[in-house]
């Protein structure tokens, strides 16, 4: 791996905050998430040994739930949204174009780390089926062409 | 000819009643102003007869869109043509509008989506800021916890729920008040109030829609459940894909706070409680309570078995309180209105109301409200605006990926959580997602598998092997690999997994294929045994909608990109494969393929009709002689009846050599292609030119022999024939059953247009017409008759306009033609004394919904009235004709006397095979054709082998090059078919829609998207053509057994 | 905002909010964008600004406010113009591009633009009528 040394002072001044707090695991992994992007080793340890929760529960927690990620991210992030009304209105073929024009499958992210790309289900804005969350912005009746055009123009 | 083409229609309406309030200077004014913007060329002026609804005069229609304008004046028409014609919009104040609704602007309440919801947890939802607690509290809001904590102790309040009977909105419908009482009375301390608002179903939005638009009742109704239950502690369990619910929920808390709304001592009383956000990461298992729980305490999302409940062990050990953010939201309305307005809403034991998602193939997407109780097909249809595009509803799923769907003929249900439970559906967490036929039921089902299967925490086996195990035998379904034990196999598994698995999540993943096989086992079967997908959605099954949607299988996409590139005979050789009518197909077809062509999503379907037809014609001074396949064989094979099935299974069987006869009753060949569908839709030399192609194949055909009459079964076989095809149609016309039908000038549809068509017409000149009816017949006998010169045709119609079974394009042209239609109307009694002077009509209104999803017409009492007429044709429908027969029970007969055959078209007489309409009921040329290919097939299995099972013909497939880059066909459009104006119909059968020009044609099949190149792709199946182009497409078939 | 130290306090601020709700529908104009989700989605957020620069183009005091999702989520942007004494009136699928017209036409002209609405909304909100 090309990852050099993570600075990880930003991390200790979070998990200030939450070392006292029970239960506090997600948060401060979200947090955690949050600084960097992703989860790498190093985090992970820091956290255990700061919440003094063993690195097994934390490893445990970290692959249970979809949002935690073990692996570097894009600097983007498309979710395509395959809930049932976005299924029903035609998502796969929004998927499999997306799919081709970036080069890689769902779950995956470009080599050169711009872009993740990920299917998930139900972003909750069915009223406008079929629909993406880029980065933070949902998007709506969409079609694979308009998909790819907006993956063309990502910055 | 080729006419321009032309960007829209204007219809004007030129009856004596339009013209009185002025339509000529309104044509006038028209014409004008046209002309002035130069939009001559593109704006077709049409000036029509009366259309019946004379008040409102004059109408003015504008075709594509059919936008319907009345009482449009003069000086109308420039704003008419500057919004519609030139910028496309419609003028709002000349459209109609229902009488109850007079006002351009309705209010809310009137609008039908709203007309029918009733909003308690929604109330605020759209009308407040959110952001503002002083908005909240104008509307009453804070009210009901000011009235707990000065008037009502504990036991008050969580009594008052229970006697609301509000059941849990997450789905479970477990009372509300009752889960209050347990945790109130749990013993240990300190306890807790959580809300469930990991929202995880897909396909339903509605807790984050509350928060976002209100989360202030969320937080009241959670600090009164504190209050009750004597928490101080609370917490709300969020998805985190919901930010902006977070955000506002952050907001509303800390501006309660600053009111001193929550925290400690609120509103001045010694009751303290806190709130707490904690953002879910991302596990739809997470919305079981036990595992939520876990999630808030920092661990693995899994839930545990129950007992103990969380009112007795829940959050860290402690008595918790879990509810959905709906249920919490319902309670500061119960509060204040009391139990026993709550419990008057909705049915007596679900009542209030239920918030859905309605989403899908609905028109109007979005959440709404309804009073539990309500008829689903009112939430469909009403509130939902029924179905885009016009297509059929087919089912809608609600209760997300655990719930069920639910089928047509259940649309009367009524909704609530009892009465869905019967029909195998949930209520769930109110995801309602309608699907069309474009939807595959079995692949709906894999990918609700798909997602419950990826969700499973895995703790408990029945849950993570079952899921998987049942995925694997739906996935090769679809792929065309199934077998019919597979059925079986599933049913054991769902049951296996409903039994034993430790939470909801396992107990509910086979319900979605478990409603799918109670109530589309039939579509499982395609798939197993046709290796069909009928809704065309399964890629392995599918190579493009197209071929999958004609019943002939005709390889569309393949003749298209022939006609594209002007190789008109190849094109032409590759359609008649599959079906040998293209010159009559090019002009009649309905054109399935056209409804599921991809290109729609983008803009129009390709005219794949008008391509067919102009290559076909372009050939038609090359005449074609069909291939011979098989060698000369002796058995002889009597074909009875000439229309598209009988043809199509003479050409087949006597391309492999066999010997065939066809009889005809009528002094022509073409059954209903000759007899029944008008020269103006389908000229006779045309159709001949497709017929005598199949008896240069060899087949002979013997006109003006009956059977019955002329030769029987019987006869048939002493005169050595070793197989008979029944396809003598459905040629009978189905009696009204009403007092007086005897009388003279009473003509039955299907004689009249056969009468017509044998050169012998009823003399119609000026007289009154009434049709009654909604299908082809009906609308054939119309125009029809106008064209012999009624001086009005009345079409009378017991359902309303979009019910109507004839094909759009008709219905236009007979409106265009100046048909008066009388929608939701009945006839009840033929008037006069020996010849009929008019007809008495009841007037009906839509009821609840039928089995075929339409509204079933409900007579009005005293609604009677009557038309006055000359002649009255019935044309509600037709039958087979079977008083050959005289009763002879070798052939056994279903109702409406079609023929009972087996899966290979087998009659119960032992060589006697049937096809067509005599099978399938009044249908289209293109499913004859389809029956008279699989019946010649079957002819052949059984003349070989002497068996009679079911073949499955598994076509090769044909790969036609792409010369030209489909980019630059991006923004080309459709074109419009050129017809016959309406001025030059009148008095004469001339063909009234005309083909396209060459390059036209070519052009258009351009815009082909070629599904079928991708499919190749997908399948990574080789781009070199298959060489057998010298075999039948029909006959080349590998052969399986039916299992 | 000091706290509410009993009912009566809350009763006050109820009264104080009515008032103030009752004076903004009777005097001056609100104009309420539909910003739940969905709305941000369509492109409630560019509709907003287009409606705020508008404003300010044409120099017309109006509050421009925010809602949640009133459920019809296939029409937003949704786009409610409330002016003193009349009704509020409800504008479906609301572009940015429209926004100059809808300003010009009903505020400054005082005309419904017709063809773009969907409904008007009655003072005590939606399905409580009975």
């Amino acid at each position: 791996m090309e990852q050099e040394t993570l600075d990880l002072a930003p991390l200790y001044e979070m998990l200030k905050e939450y070392k006292t707090q029970r239960g506090a695991v997600i948060p401060a992994l979200q947090k955690a998430q949050g600084i960097y992007g992703w989860l790498p080793k190093e985090v992970l340890e820091v956290v255990s040994q700061e919440m003094r929760v063993p690195l097994s529960q934390i490893y445990g927690v970290v692959t249970f739930y979809s949002q935690f990620y073990l692996t570097r991210r894009g600097r983007h992030i498309c979710r395509q949204c395959d809930g049932t009304a976005c299924h029903v209105k035609g998502a796969a073929a929004i998927v499999s174009a997306a799919e081709k024009h970036l080069g890689v499958k769902a779950g995956e992210t470009t080599p050169d780390y711009e872009v993740t790309f990920e299917v998930v289900y139900c972003l909750g804005s069915c009223g406008l089926a079929p629909v993406a969350m880029i980065d933070d912005k949902v998007i709506g009746h969409l079609v694979p062409e308009r998909m790819v055009d907006i993956l063309d123009k990502l910055e | 000819m080729s006419e321009a083409l032309r960007r829209a229609n204007v219809l004007v309406c030129g009856g004596t009643g339009c013209e009185a309030s002025g339509s000529h200077d309104t044509f006038q004014r028209l014409t004008e102003e046209v002309e002035r913007r130069g939009l001559t060329n593109e704006v077709q002026l049409i000036h029509t007869g009366c259309r019946g609804f004379c008040a409102m005069g004059p109408i003015v229609i504008i075709y594509p869109e059919g936008i319907f304008y009345c009482q449009v004046q003069g000086e109308d028409i420039p704003l008419l043509v500057e919004e519609t014609l030139v910028k496309g919009h419609i003028v709002e104040r000349l459209t109609y509008k229902e009488p109850a609704a007079h006002q351009a602007v309705p209010f809310y309440s009137q609008i039908p989506f709203y007309e029918k919801q009733k909003r308690i947890i929604l109330r605020n939802c759209g009308m407040i800021d959110p952001e503002n607690l002083e908005e909240y509290i104008a509307r009453d809001g804070y009210q009901a916890l000011g009235k707990v904590l000065s008037t009502m102790t504990p036991r008050d309040v969580y009594g008052e729920v229970k006697a609301s009977k509000l059941r849990g909105r997450g789905g479970a419908g477990f009372l509300t008040g009752l889960k209050w009482e347990f945790t109130a009375r749990a013993q240990a301390e300190p306890k807790y109030v959580v809300c469930n608002a990991d929202e995880g179903d897909p396909g339903a939005f509605m807790d984050r829609s509350v928060i976002e638009g209100d989360p202030h009742s969320l937080l009241e109704g959670m600090i009164i459940c504190g209050y009750a239950i004597g928490a101080r502690e609370g917490y709300v369990y969020c998805r985190a894909e919901y930010p902006l619910a977070i955000k506002r929920l952050e907001i509303a808390m800390a501006q309660a706070e600053e009111y001193g709304l929550l925290g400690d001592n609120i509103l001045g009383t010694d009751f303290s409680f806190h709130l707490h956000v904690k953002e879910g990461a991302g596990a739809f298992v997470c919305g079981e309570e036990t595992a939520l729980l876990a999630s808030i305490e920092g661990r693995r999302g899994e839930p545990r078995p129950r007992p103990p409940f969380p009112a007795v062990v829940g959050l860290w050990g402690k008595p918790t309180n879990l509810n959905n953010v709906k249920s919490y939201a319902s309670v500061p309305q119960i509060i204040l209105n009391g139990a026993k307005w709550f419990a008057s809403i909705g049915s007596p034991e679900s009542p209030g109301t239920a918030i859905f998602a309605l989403t899908g193939k609905v028109n109007n997407t979005g959440l709404v409200e309804v009073p539990m109780g309500i008829m689903l097909g009112e939430i469909i249809f009403d509130i939902g605006g029924g179905i885009p595009n016009g297509k059929p509803f087919k089912a809608v799923q609600t209760g997300g990926p655990l719930g069920g769907c639910i089928p047509v003929q259940h649309l009367n249900v009524p909704v609530d959580f009892d009465s869905l439970k019967e029909v195998g559906a949930v209520m769930g967490s109110g995801g309602m997602i309608v699907v069309d036929e474009d939807t595959c039921m079995v692949e709906f089902a894999k990918f609700f598998l798909t997602f419950a299967t990826a969700e499973s925490c895995g703790k408990c086996v029945p849950c993570r092997m079952g899921g998987k195990r049942m995925l694997e035998v739906l996935t090769r379904i679809t792929e065309g690999r199934g077998r019919l034990q597979d059925l079986v196999t599933l049913r054991e598994l769902a049951a296996g997994m409903e039994e034993a698995s430790l939470c909801a999540l396992g107990q509910l993943t086979p319900g979605p294929v478990k409603s799918a096989l109670q109530y589309f086992e039939d579509e499982f079967i395609a798939h197993i045994v046709d290796k069909r997908c009928p809704a065309g959605a399964c890629t392995s099954l599918v190579r493009a909608r197209c071929i999958n949607a004609c019943p002939a299988d005709v390889d569309v996409p393949s003749y298209v990109a022939l006609v594209a590139q002007g190789r008109y005979a190849e094109a032409l050789e590759i359609h008649r494969r599959t079906n040998p009518f293209p010159l009559v197909c090019g002009r009649v077809c309905p054109a399935f393929c056209e409804d599921r062509c991809r290109r729609a999503d983008i803009d129009e379907a390709i005219a794949i009709r008008d391509a067919k037809r102009f290559m076909a014609d372009h050939e038609l001074e090359r005449p074609w002689t069909p291939p011979r396949y098989g060698e000369a064989k002796d058995q002889k094979v009597a074909v009875v009846g000439s229309g598209p099935a009988g043809l199509t299974a003479a050409l087949r069987l006597a391309q492999q050599g066999y010997p065939v006869t066809v009889f005809e009753q009528l002094p022509a060949p073409g059954g209903m292609m000759a007899f029944g569908i008008p020269d103006y839709r389908l000229p006779r030399d045309i159709l001949n030119a497709d017929i005598e192609a199949i008896t240069r194949a060899g087949v002979e055909i013997r006109c003006n022999q009956a059977l019955g009459r002329d030769f029987s079964l019987d006869s048939l076989s002493e005169d050595g024939y070793s197989a008979v095809v029944l396809a003598i149609g459905a040629h009978k016309s189905s009696k009204l059953r009403i007092e007086g039908e005897e009388k003279e000038g009473v003509l039955p549809g299907v004689d009249f247009l056969r009468e017509v068509a044998l050169d012998n017409p009823p003399d119609l000149t000026g007289k009154r017409v009434g049709v009654v009816g909604g299908g082809n017949v009906a609308i054939d006998a119309v125009r029809t008759a106008w064209r012999l010169g009624a001086s009005q045709v009345h079409v009378i119609y017991r359902r309303l306009r979009e019910d109507m079974p004839a094909y759009e394009e008709e219905i236009k042209a007979a409106e265009e033609e100046g048909a008066i239609f009388h929608f939701l109307t009945n006839p009840t009694r033929v008037l006069g004394d020996g010849h009929v002077t008019g007809v008495e009509c009841l007037v009906h209104e839509p009821g609840d919904f039928d089995r075929s999803g339409r509204r079933r017409p409900v007579p009005v009492p005293g609604s009677e009235f009557t038309l006055d007429l000359d002649v009255l044709i019935p044309a509600i429908g037709q039958s087979p004709d079977v008083e050959w027969l005289a009763g002879d029970p070798a052939i056994a007969l279903q109702r409406n006397n079609t023929f009972e055959v087996s899966g290979a078209l087998c009659t119960s007489r032992e060589g006697v095979f049937a096809a067509g309409d005599a099978v399938l009921g009044p249908a289209t040329v293109v499913e004859a054709v389809a029956q008279g290919n699989e019946v010649a097939r079957a002819v052949d299995h059984y003349l070989r082998t002497g068996t009679t099972e079911k073949t499955v013909m598994m076509p090769g497939y044909e790969v036609v090059e792409q010369p030209f880059d489909l980019d630059e066909y991006a923004d080309a459009r459709r074109p419009h078919r050129p017809e016959l104006p309406v001025g030059e119909r009148r008095g004469n059968f001339r063909e009234v829609e005309l083909g396209l020009d060459e390059e036209t044609a070519r052009e258009e099949c351009k815009r082909c998207l070629r599904c079928d190149l991708e499919w190749l792709e997908t399948m990574q199946l080789a781009f070199e053509p298959v060489p057998a182009r010298q075999a039948s497409k029909v006959f080349s078939a590998s052969r399986r057994d039916n299992q | 905002m000091p706290k509410l130290k009993s009912i009566e306090d809350l009763k006050a601020v109820r009264e104080q909010a009515q008032r103030d709700l009752k004076v903004r529908t009777e005097t001056g104009t609100r104009i309420i964008v539909g910003m739940g989700t969905c709305g941000i989605a369509a492109g409630a957020r560019e509709t907003m600004h287009a409606i705020l620069e508008e404003l300010d183009r044409q120099g017309i005091e109006a509050n421009v406010t925010t809602v949640g999702c009133i459920g019809m989520c296939s029409k937003e942007p949704l786009v409610d113009i409330e002016q003193a004494g009349r009704p509020r009136i409800t504008y479906c699928n609301v572009d940015p591009s429209m926004v100059p017209r809808l300003i010009e036409e009903h505020l400054r002209q005082g005309n419904v633009v017709y063809e773009w609405t969907m409904g008007r909304v009655p003072s005590e909100g939606i399905g409580q009528s009975s």
